[in-house]
């Protein structure tokens, strides 16, 4: 037995869909060359050791998003009747609580380096014939990983608003995170040039609530999947008007006499439940499947994320399974 | 070329500005004062020589306080004290026959290797990278220290078969 179909992407988003592997791609390589040149300098600094690891932890997202777009077009199976859209979320769960603990756990060690009071000893290194300080060759390797962040950001934030793509956005404002706490560690070893040995920790402990806050806001994100949170805003955690607009619609058709929308996100689709009551004026078995079919395609053309919408007719709204939400009559938002 | 610029700005940097400075400013009190050195005989690396230390650290610590004009205090005890001392900022200096791979990295800064030996273990040749210790943090003291291992390399070299005989 089959059941449904799988999406299929409007063919400019498709488009959109290939420069976002090839912007997974171009992270990875690049994040990890920044982890190179900085695990060249890394020295006993810890700001660097921890700019260091979050090079490489915000490798991870990009390569779990292209693991996730291998799946999530796949065709639903006995297995996963409900197809494979939701597969962006699992790779989502795994690197927010990586990057959790791992921020935890790099805060822990920065702060007990400041509460011992530990030093850090930054000695030089012989380049091209010249030696010098090795704090300022790990400055350099700094901004260039500093530079990488910034670029990607930059390019993946216009993407993300195209495809609508939370993962995306998420890694946009993953890739700001860094730049900005590289910039910190940056600070801190110019505060160690000048004596000031609490910079290299405190830099470091601040790179490290950056990743605990990326690792948090990410796991809220996947609750709200895990949840069936109703559609929110790009980088928000504002709703989206959308249900209130697809009520709106299903009322004004003549055959309907009352609706209520439920919708959720599911991986980059957007899917849910139309309940309607019918006009009782002796709607034939085969007018009602008409109009029901008529109206699932009609409402899907709203949004091009929505698939696999239900209109499921009901007697009254009380009896929909399970409870329907308590709507608001008319919404502020359902006006835009 | 813009790399060769960024490191003629690093060297300026350092030059002119003085910079790294010291946390507790141990060059500056080293110049022209007392060079405390703690040492643990391991020849040739460190002999005794009745007053100090010798062989090729001993060398070390002596043309260390010769370029800043300083007397060395000599201290000597076994490695556990030394570098704790060190930790502590009581001493500017242990010399042990230490190399790079000691589990005494995270609490002493140890320096980039002066002489890198090679011995046989168990059949294998393997590499030893032999280095001094300073205090963490101390890294204007650590920059002058290492430079000046860096320009006495081939000397300190000739030293390890030379004390050895």
């Amino acid at each position: 037995m089959s059941v449904g179909r799988a999406y299929a992407f409007p063919p400019e988003k498709w488009e959109a869909r290939k420069k976002l592997r090839k912007l997974s791609w171009l992270s990875i390589g690049s994040l990890l060359l920044a982890a190179v040149v900085i695990g060249l300098t890394v020295g006993q600094s810890q700001a660097m050791k921890t700019a260091w690891l979050s090079d490489i932890l915000t490798a991870v997202p990009p390569l779990a998003l292209l693991i996730s777009l291998r799946y999530e077009l796949r065709e639903p199976s006995e297995r996963f009747p409900e197809g494979y859209a939701r597969a962006i979320s699992v790779a989502f769960l795994v690197t927010a609580c990586v990057l959790t603990m791992i921020g935890l756990y790099l805060l822990y060690d920065s702060a007990m380096k400041l509460v011992h009071r530990e030093h850090p000893p930054i000695g030089t290194i012989v380049l091209f014939g010249h030696q010098l300080w090795l704090g300022w060759v790990m400055i350099a390797a700094l901004t260039f990983s500093a530079a990488i962040g910034f670029t990607l950001g930059k390019l993946k934030t216009p993407v993300a608003k195209q495809l609508h793509s939370k993962a995306l956005q998420a890694e946009a404002d993953m890739n700001r995170a860094e730049w900005l706490s590289e910039g910190a560690a940056i600070v801190g070893i110019v505060l160690v040039a000048f004596g000031l040995w609490w910079g290299d920790a405190a830099a470091a402990a601040f790179i490290s609530i950056e990743i605990v806050r990326d690792g948090w806001k990410n796991i809220r994100q996947v609750i709200g999947d895990m949840m069936d949170e109703s559609p929110t805003k790009l980088g928000e955690r504002k709703l989206e008007p959308l249900p209130y607009r697809l009520r709106a619609e299903v009322r004004q058709l003549p055959w309907v006499k009352d609706a209520a929308v439920r919708l959720r996100e599911h991986g980059h689709t957007v899917t849910g439940e139309v309940f309607v009551v019918p006009r009782r004026d002796g709607l034939s078995a085969e007018q009602l499947l008409q109009e029901t079919e008529r109206t699932a395609e009609r409402l899907q053309r709203a949004d091009w994320r929505l698939h696999g919408l239900m209109v499921v007719p009901v007697r009254a709204l009380e009896e929909t399974s399970p409870p329907r939400v308590a709507q608001r009559e008319e919404s502020r938002d359902a006006a835009d | 070329m813009q790399f060769r610029l960024l490191l003629y700005i690093a060297l300026t940097l350092t030059t002119a500005c003085g910079l790294p400075r010291d946390t507790e400013g141990t060059l500056d009190r080293v110049r022209g004062g007392t060079l405390r050195v703690g040492f643990v005989v391991d020849t040739p690396w460190v002999t005794a020589t009745g007053v100090g230390a010798g062989g090729v650290e001993g060398a070390i610590a002596a043309e260390l306080a010769r370029g800043l004009g300083a007397r060395i205090a000599w201290i000597h005890a076994s490695e556990t004290p030394l570098l704790q001392k060190l930790h502590d900022g009581e001493l500017d200096l242990v010399i042990a026959g230490l190399t790079k791979d000691s589990p005494w990295a995270a609490r002493a800064s140890l320096t980039r290797p002066y002489y890198v030996d090679t011995t046989t273990v168990h059949g294998e040749r393997t590499e030893v990278p032999h280095v001094v210790a300073v205090p963490p943090g101390e890294n204007a003291w650590q920059v002058y220290v290492e430079r000046v291992l860096e320009s006495r390399k081939r000397e300190l070299a000739a030293m390890r078969y030379a004390v050895a005989r």
